[in-house]
């Protein structure tokens, strides 16, 4: 039949047909299944709208767990244009509340955004004003919570800790720093919405923000408060251009307290000028150190065996000629003949110029490269100094001089912190630290853990066992007496530099400083302080810095909880120091017999009877003359 | 006795219709509520429609078919002044960026529609006739195309791509069931190719449009969004569906879903399961339609019931293979299902045709 062939190709036409169909439903079978998770989330991000939550930053812990960087929950203005049906109400409403003009408020009202934050009116608003708002009960008017970052100690450890903007984001310090790590992951309130904005009747889903990581400093509360109170009081006394203080663990290279004046209150970093934000001056500052650099000089005589400390003697005249320069002692007419020992507890120059003689420039210069002068310390902060050194090709006989007793060249404090630190650890060069650990808060595991870093050995176990005892000496009998502390073995080093500007020395204007170390014998915490320019006092360190140090350290030795030490030396007494005296046992005795024993003090009974049942201070404590014993009497 | 019809058949274009109705008003409620307060507004209208089409679909069921035989000229030369007309500002109104309606209240009709059918008809009839001389090109073959490219021409003036694809394809498949050369295919097919070539070389942006189907998201905002937007309907409603009602992307976010899109809400809210049921409806009337073309008694109602179904079932395999991101878009409704007046009513008056010569084969 002739229709056959028409037949046949309609048959075809079919078949083609309904392949065409399989081919659909297969590729719908296809779309779902194996597109399903990437189109459902693209498709996700496409319905749905976030409320952001905001992370709390993480906190910034002292080494004792001491919150130092908290934060303040506090309460932010949200809007969502598309579901604010009274616009114009809305808009009056929220302008007279937050007293901005009705027409900027309808600048964020009218908006064509999904979600619009008014920006700074609306933000960390006060509960006042967010329970306004809150009792408006305006459709796409959302209240969200915000954590504001809060420093509890105001200044302290200001140039260390940072200072963040008003996003919570870093700007400065270690906020700026470990911002990485601190910030935390936004959480969110996610809803679905239509295209035009409009929130559809599913249900919203809570994702908590993740808060972030919690950074733990090696610092010490205690340690610390003190350098803090003990610059307000230098401030305050001496009115100084700067002062500064750091203590660091000499064995492991643990910043245990950093303090500068002029400082800042992070809360209100705005108020500050930045060349007061800026320099952390513990690191960033750098000057000619003065005397306390004697110690790195005798370091190195010492371990070139050119001198015995004890034996070795020198004699100063007063003064000494280097080519040109008249190099003169401090004190009017010399000290006369004196040990080396000597020479270091008087911090004698002329002594000084004869050990750079001795050691000749490259020796001494290669001892400066040793310790880490002219180089930064590696500390974990930003904005460290790096000093200057002489290149050894312009070092003359004068230069040699000079450095020796710590003039001529350009040091940060934190590199003499670190370089006394290596002579008094039995040789090892440190990185300096003051980030301890990076934990995560809820989990406790730790992201990060600082450890003790040894960049290099200086010199040998021997010569730090000799300087040592010889800073111990200069605290009991030379130039540091003031720091001395009975029962305590104290080390330490005063330094007066002279300050230059432009090549030339200026008058009257000095750096004074002081290196403190206990227990001298195994030493726990080096303390080095110094005032720029200090005003109205003598121009002599021993006067000035030492008395504040000893305050410092007496703190440092409550916060470490360091044990009185026995075989000190005794301190070389001055007719105006106080005596100390042990307190004998006299429970048990007569009131007779205890007044005998206790002849060197005052002595206060209480009770009545014949015999001592109590006595205050305890037996063997170390107590001052003349101070008072309470007794109390019983049967 | 009563005369007997393809009942199956009827029965199948019911149930898409009637699913058609609840799936208007399920895809296009948010936006009829936003756009007139009144979120049965599309439905309303189409369910009036289908009131129409109903009655269209008995009286053609029930009238002499072969007058239509007769009439062919006359009503081909009335569609062809139609779309002339359409084209004049004034007249026809333009809607989504095509002037192919003419307006009538609320209410549109697109004449190229029903030129749809009048071509078929007029082809069928020239060919049930011509059967001999189609050996021959110049007297067989190039007449009726070229009467058919005019046609194509006119709806390519509006513009309206995706109806004129319908219409010349539908001509094209009578020809090749009519017994033509495969050779014609061939030249047709080289120089078809040639010819995408030609003008992908002139303006190669073309080429971008071709393959936006492949990746829509080159060009996310443009080319490729009503692909996304069908994606991101389809995808995310997974083998089981959101759920009648559920849909989101419904929501605003796939324009007038209720149209060509439709077919994605039907796979958002019922799975990969609506899609089987929708393609085996589709697929049950294409069976019965080719079968009521295979025992047709002459070759006129053979001609007239291969090309109705043909056109119908092509339009919703070119609708579908959109929807689903197999070929580019081309924007055509999907048959019985989308919302559309024109639409419905050519499609139940060429189920009344289909159900009219169905009844002679029983007999």
């Amino acid at each position: 039949m002739f229709t056959k062939k028409i037949d046949t190709r309609m048959k075809i036409v079919l078949l083609l047909f309904l392949f065409c169909f399989v081919l659909v439903v297969g590729r719908v079978f296809y779309v779902q299944v194996f597109d399903y998770k990437k189109l459902s989330d693209l498709a996700e991000d496409l319905w749905s709208r976030n409320l952001p939550i905001e992370a709390a930053r993480g906190l910034i812990l002292d080494r004792n767990g001491v919150v130092l960087a908290d934060n303040l929950t506090t309460t932010s203005l949200v809007l969502i244009p598309n579901q604010i049906t009274k616009k114009k109400e809305v808009s009056e409403k929220l302008a007279e509340i937050l007293g901005v003009s009705v027409e900027e408020m309808k600048k964020h009202v009218y908006k064509k955004t999904s979600i619009e934050r008014v920006h700074p009116e609306g933000r960390r608003l006060s509960y006042e004003i967010a329970d306004k708002i809150e009792a408006l009960h305006f459709d796409g008017v959302y209240l969200v919570k915000e954590a504001k970052r809060y420093y509890p100690y105001g200044n302290l450890l200001s140039h260390t800790l940072g200072y963040v903007g008003i996003d919570n984001q870093g700007l400065s310090g270690l906020e700026l720093q470990y911002d990485k790590y601190l910030t935390g992951k936004q959480g969110a309130i996610q809803y679905f919405s239509d295209a035009k904005g409009n929130k559809l009747a599913l249900s919203d889903i809570y994702t908590q923000p993740q808060n972030g990581m919690n950074v733990q400093l090696t610092i010490d509360i205690n340690i610390q408060q003190s350098l803090e109170r003990e610059l307000s009081n230098v401030v305050d006394m001496f009115n100084p251009d700067m002062a500064l203080a750091i203590v660091m663990n000499p064995k492991n290279g643990e910043i245990l307290g950093m303090a500068s004046r002029p400082d800042f209150d992070p809360n209100h970093y705005q108020d500050y000028d930045t060349s007061v934000l800026s320099r952390n001056l513990p690191i960033w500052a750098s000057y000619e150190p003065g005397s306390t650099q004697k110690i790195i000089t005798t370091s190195a005589v010492v371990e070139e065996k050119l001198i015995d400390l004890e034996k070795d003697t020198f004699y100063d005249g007063g003064s000494v000629q280097v080519e040109n320069a008249r190099i003169k002692c401090w004190k009017a007419g010399g000290h006369g003949a004196q040990t080396f020992l000597q020479v270091l507890q008087n911090s004698c120059n002329p002594g000084f110029v004869k050990m750079g003689q001795l050691l000749g420039k490259e020796k001494l210069f290669s001892y400066l490269d040793l310790f880490g002068f002219g180089e930064k310390t590696g500390i974990d902060l930003n904005g460290e100094g790096e000093g200057i050194i002489f290149p050894l090709s312009r070092v003359g006989n004068v230069e040699l001089a000079t450095t020796a007793f710590g003039q001529g060249i350009s040091v940060t404090p934190i590199q003499q912190v670190r370089a006394i630190s290596a002579v008094l650890n039995g040789g090892e060069l440190l990185t300096p630290y003051v980030v301890k650990a990076i934990e995560e808060p809820e989990t406790g595991s730790v992201l990060l853990q600082n450890k003790k870093k040894v960049i290099r050995k200086t010199i040998s176990k021997e010569t730090s066992k000799t300087m040592r005892m010889a800073l111990e000496s200069v605290v009991a009998l030379g130039g540091g007496k003031a720091a001395y502390i009975d029962g305590y073995r104290i080390g330490g080093k005063t330094g007066t530099a002279q300050k230059a500007v432009n090549g030339a020395y200026l008058v009257n204007n000095y750096i004074m400083s002081f290196v403190g170390i206990v227990p001298s014998n195994n030493p726990e915490a080096v303390l080095y302080i110094a005032i720029d320019n200090p005003k109205k006092t003598a121009l002599l360190s021993s006067y000035t810095t030492t008395p504040i140090a000893r305050r410092i350290l007496l703190d440092i030795i409550d916060a470490l909880k360091i044990p009185k030490q026995e075989g000190g030396l005794e301190k070389d007494y001055i007719w105006s120091d106080k005596v100390y005296y042990n307190v004998p046992n006299v429970i048990g005795k007569t009131k007779k017999e205890a007044t005998e024993l206790l002849e060197k003090f005052e002595v206060e009974y209480s009770g009545s009877g014949e015999k001592v049942i109590a006595q205050s201070p305890e037996s063997d404590e170390r107590i001052e003359e003349g101070a008072t014993v309470k007794l109390l009497l019983g049967d | 006795m009563k005369k007997k019809f393809d009942i199956p058949l009827l029965i199948a274009v019911l149930i898409l219709i009637g699913f058609g109705l609840v799936m208007i008003y399920s895809s296009s409620s948010i936006w009829a509520e936003y756009k007139f307060q009144d979120s049965f507004h599309y439905v309303k209208q189409q369910a009036l429609f289908v009131l129409v089409g109903l009655f269209l679909l008995v009286l053609l069921f029930k009238m002499d078919y072969h007058i239509l035989y007769k009439k062919s000229n006359l009503i081909l030369g009335l569609c062809f002044l139609l779309l002339i007309l359409v084209l004049i500002p004034g007249i026809g109104s333009v809607r989504n960026g095509s002037r192919s309606w003419f307006g009538i209240g609320s209410f549109g009709v697109q004449p190229s529609e029903f030129a749809k059918l009048a071509l078929i008809l007029f082809t069928s009839k020239y060919l049930s006739g011509a059967n001999h001389s189609l050996k021959s090109y110049k007297k067989g073959v190039f007449p009726i195309l070229l009467v058919a490219l005019l046609c194509f021409g006119l709806i390519m003036l509006q513009p309206d791509l995706g109806t004129g694809i319908v219409l010349l394809m539908s001509i094209i498949a009578l020809l090749f069931i009519a017994g033509i050369d495969m050779k014609f295919f061939y030249i047709a097919g080289v120089l078809g190719v040639l010819g995408v070539v030609v003008l992908i070389l002139i303006a190669p942006y073309r080429m971008d449009r071709i393959t936006s189907f492949l990746d829509p998201w080159k060009d996310p905002l443009g080319t490729g969004f009503q692909m996304i937007q069908s994606l991101y309907a389809i995808g995310p409603g997974g083998l089981l569906g959101m759920g009648f009602l559920k849909s989101r992307q419904k929501h605003f976010y796939l324009p007038e879903p209720q149209t060509d899109f439709i077919f994605s809400i039907i796979s958002e809210e019922f799975g990969v399961l609506g899609v089987l049921i929708v393609c085996s409806l589709f697929a049950f009337v294409l069976y019965r339609g080719i079968k009521i073309a295979l025992h047709a008694n002459n070759l006129f109602s053979k001609y007239l019931a291969f090309g109705f179904v043909f056109q119908m079932i092509f339009q919703a395999l070119l609708n579908l293979m959109v929807v689903v991101g197999l070929i580019p878009v081309t924007g055509v409704t999907l048959p019985f299902l989308s919302y559309g007046g024109s639409s419905l009513l050519i499609s139940m008056i060429s189920v009344g045709i289909l159900l009219n010569i169905s009844k002679e084969q029983i007999e």
